[in-house]
C-alpha cells in the first residue's frame, strides 16, 4: 500500500473508533505495522482527529492512545530481546512530545472538557505510575488540569451571579447514554488492568536474584527496573507502622507459634 | 509420557487442617518424606522459581501475585512427591504445578489472568522459536495457533493440580506478605531508603527457600532489613557503597543483631532474624557459585554505574550475554555468615502448631 492509502485506511479506522476493545485493537494493530514507513504521518492523523472530533470522539483516542502506548513498550521489549533490536520507541516518543497538546483536546477548558477530565486524570495516572513516558511531563500536566479545576471553580462563583450568561451546548441525549455506557466499560476494564506492572522480557538465568541487580532509580528513564518502579510506587502509597499493624502481626504470630 | 501419574490418580485429601505455617522442623521431616533433599532438589527449586519470575515479569503481576505463587509451590511438593507431577520430559517438568500455583496465587490477589493466559506466556517461554516463527512484534504466542489437544491437556492438567493445591492450603485464600511491612518497619527504624529497598529485593528473593511458609511477615520483613544491613556494611570499594550509607547501615546491623525495644515492638526475636538471615545468605551464595548466573570477579566489585536498559540486565540471549559482575562474591557472603554464627543466638524452640492432625496421608 503506498502511503497515501494507509493515512487514508487509518483515517477510516479512527473515525469508526469506538469504546470496544475489538475497536481500538484494529486501530492499535495497524498503527504498529505500519510504523515503519508512515509512523509520523499515522500520528498526526490521530492528533488532527482529536482537534476535530466530538467530545466523546475524542476520550475514546485518548484510551487508544493507552492501548497504543501498551503495545509500544511491548515491541519495543520485545525486539530488545531479539538479536536485532530496534532500537525505537514506537510511538511512545511522539505520545511524549504531543501529550500536552492532546490533554487541550481531549479536556478543551471550561464545562465542555468536564465529562472527560476524570477518565483523563486516570489515564494520566496510571502512566505515570507504569512509566509509561517520562513521569516529569505527567506531573506538568496533571498540574496543569488542577489549576484549571481552580479556576473553574472560580469562574462558577463568577456565572451564579450572572444568569443571564449563555450556557454551553449540551450532548444529545442518546450521545449521554452510549458514553455512561461506554465509561461503564472501560472503567471496568481499567480496574481489571490496574495491578499491571511494567512489563519485562528478561530471560533470567537460572539462578537470578533480584538483590544483585543494580540500583535503579526514577530518574533512568526506560532504565529503571520494573522491580524499582514497583518499590518507588510502594513507597510513596505505604502507611506507617500503626495500630492495624500490630493487631494482624499478633494475629499471624498466634498462627505461627504455639 | 508415562512416567507420571495423571493427577486424577492421587489419593484426594491429606490435609484436613489449614496450616499456614511450618516450623523448620516440619519441613525437615516433611521434605525427607518426599524425597525433597539435596542438590538437585535445590536446584529444581530456583528452576521453578525462576520460571514464576519470568512468568510474572512477562505478565506485569505486582510482587505478591509472584511470591506467593512460588510459596505456594514449595507448599504443594511438601505434601506431594515431584516425581508424581514430572509430565513434561522438557527441562520444564515443574510447569504443571508452577502454572496452577501462579493461577491460585492470581485469585488470591486478585489479580486474575484465565488459564489459558497463563498457558500461553508459559509457550511463549518455553518455545522461544515458536516465538520467533510467529513474527508477533510483542513476541506473544497466539494459543489459538497452537495444537487444540495439547492445549487443552495442559489446561486440564493445570485445573486438575490447583484442585490439589487448594486442598493444601484448605481454600484458605487471605495471604499476608512481608513486602509493606519492610517499608514501615524500615521507615520505623530509621533506615535509609536504599536499605529499604534491598531489603524488599531480599524479601522478594526470600520467596525462593521456604522461609515465608515458616516465619511470620513481619519477621521476614525484619530479617530482609538486618540482612540488607548486612549486605551494605560490608567493606567494599564499590561506588555504590558510600560512608554515611555504611554508617547507618551499620547502625541497623548493630540494632538487629541483638536483643532489644525492636523485638517488643515487632513481637519478633532476634533468634528468628538470624535463623531467616542463615538461609538467605544461603540462597545468595548458592546464586554467586552458580556458572550461568556471573562472570569471574574474585574482588568485590560493584555493579556497573552504566544503567542498563530495563530489565535486560542478565538477560541471555547469545550475543548478548551480559557480563555484569555481581555486588557481592561468595567470600564475603560466607564470612558475613561466620559472623553471625559469632553472635551465638541459639534456635528458639518451636512446637508444631495444634490445628494440624493430618499433615500427611500420603505415602
Amino acid at each position: 500500500m503506498d502511503p497515501f492509502e494507509v493515512r487514508m485506511q487509518f483515517l477510516n479506522l479512527l473515525r469508526r473508533l469506538n469504546a470496544t476493545q475489538q475497536s481500538i485493537q484494529k486501530v492499535v494493530a495497524f498503527a504498529v505495522k505500519y510504523f515503519k514507513p508512515c509512523g509520523e504521518d499515522l500520528w498526526d492523523c490521530i492528533v488532527e482527529e482529536c482537534q476535530k472530533g466530538s467530545i466523546n470522539s475524542r476520550i475514546n483516542i485518548l484510551y487508544c492512545l493507552d492501548s497504543l502506548c501498551e503495545m509500544s513498550l511491548l515491541v519495543k521489549s520485545h525486539s530488545n530481546t531479539t538479536a536485532h533490536p530496534s532500537g525505537n520507541n514506537q510511538y511512545l516518543d511522539f505520545v511524549a512530545r504531543d501529550i500536552g497538546k492532546i490533554v487541550e483536546n481531549v479536556v478543551p477548558p471550561g464545562r465542555e472538557g468536564l465529562p472527560n477530565l476524570v477518565s483523563t486524570r486516570q489515564i494520566l495516572e496510571s502512566w505515570k505510575a507504569k512509566r509509561t513516558i517520562d513521569p516529569q511531563i505527567i506531573d506538568q500536566i496533571l498540574a496543569l488540569l488542577s489549576t484549571r479545576k481552580q479556576q473553574r471553580n472560580d469562574k462558577e462563583k463568577d456565572k451564579e451571579k450572572d444568569p443571564s450568561r449563555k450556557r454551553s451546548a449540551h450532548l444529545p441525549r442518546h450521545e449521554i447514554f452510549k458514553r455512561i455506557e461506554e465509561d461503564r466499560e472501560r472503567h471496568k476494564r481499567l480496574r481489571e488492568r490496574r495491578w499491571v506492572q511494567p512489563i519485562s522480557y528478561n530471560v533470567p538465568a537460572s539462578q537470578q536474584l533480584l538483590t544483585f541487580m543494580p540500583f535503579t532509580e526514577r530518574g533512568d528513564g526506560e532504565f529503571e527496573l520494573s522491580i524499582d518502579v514497583e518499590f518507588d510506587n510502594e513507597w510513596e502509597a505505604t502507611s506507617d507502622w500503626n495500630e492495624d499493624d500490630e493487631e494482624a502481626c499478633a494475629e499471624e504470630n498466634a498462627l505461627c507459634f504455639a | 509420557m508415562d512416567r507420571a501419574q495423571s493427577p486424577s490418580q492421587i489419593p484426594a485429601s491429606t490435609s484436613k487442617y489449614h496450616k499456614p505455617y511450618f516450623t523448620p522442623e516440619e519441613v525437615d521431616t516433611l521434605s525427607a518424606q518426599r524425597q525433597l533433599r539435596g542438590p538437585q532438589e535445590d536446584k529444581i527449586r530456583q528452576k521453578a522459581c525462576s520460571f514464576l519470575e519470568a512468568l510474572g515479569a512477562r505478565i506485569g503481576f505486582p510482587r505478591r501475585t509472584t511470591a506467593t505463587a512460588q510459596s505456594l509451590y514449595h507448599r504443594f511438593h511438601l505434601f506431594f512427591p515431584r516425581k508424581d507431577f514430572n509430565y513434561h520430559a522438557s527441562s520444564f517438568f515443574f510447569a504443571d504445578v508452577a502454572l496452577a500455583s501462579a493461577y491460585v496465587s492470581t485469585k488470591m490477589h486478585d489479580t486474575l489472568k484465565k488459564p489459558r493466559e497463563l498457558l500461553a506466556v508459559s509457550y511463549a517461554l518455553r518455545y522461544p522459536d515458536l516465538v520467533a516463527k510467529s513474527k508477533n512484534p510483542a513476541g506473544e504466542v497466539d494459543v489459538d495457533t497452537m495444537d487444540p489437544t495439547m492445549v487443552e491437556r495442559d489446561r486440564q492438567r493445570l485445573l486438575a493440580v490447583e484442585r490439589l493445591l487448594l486442598e493444601t492450603i484448605c481454600f484458605n485464600f487471605t495471604s499476608k506478605m512481608a513486602f509493606p511491612y519492610v517499608i514501615k518497619i524500615g521507615r520505623a527504624i530509621g533506615a535509609e531508603k536504599k536499605l529499604t529497598k534491598l531489603a524488599w529485593r531480599l524479601a522478594v528473593d526470600s520467596h525462593r527457600t521456604l522461609v515465608p511458609i515458616e516465619y511470620p511477615p513481619v519477621t521476614v520483613a525484619l530479617a530482609s532489613l538486618y540482612v540488607a544491613s548486612l549486605l551494605l556494611s560490608l567493606e567494599t570499594s564499590s561506588p555504590l557503597h558510600q560512608e554515611s550509607e555504611a554508617q547507618s547501615a551499620q547502625e541497623i546491623r548493630t540494632l538487629l543483631s541483638q536483643h532489644g525495644d525492636w523485638e517488643k515492638k515487632f513481637q519478633t526475636h532476634v533468634e528468628d532474624l538470624d535463623g531467616i538471615a542463615h538461609i538467605v545468605l544461603d540462597l545468595l551464595i548458592y546464586a554467586t557459585t552458580t556458572p550461568s548466573a556471573n562472570t569471574s570477579p574474585t574482588t568485590p566489585s560493584s555493579p556497573s554505574p552504566h544503567p542498563s536498559p530495563r530489565n535486560h540486565h542478565h538477560h541471555l540471549s547469545s550475543g548478548h550475554s551480559m557480563n555484569e559482575p555481581l555486588p557481592y562474591n561468595a567470600d564475603q557472603l560466607t564470612r558475613l555468615k561466620i559472623h553471625l554464627r559469632e553472635l551465638d543466638h541459639k534456635p528458639r524452640h518451636r512446637q508444631s502448631c495444634p490445628s494440624d492432625q493430618s499433615a500427611d496421608d500420603t505415602s
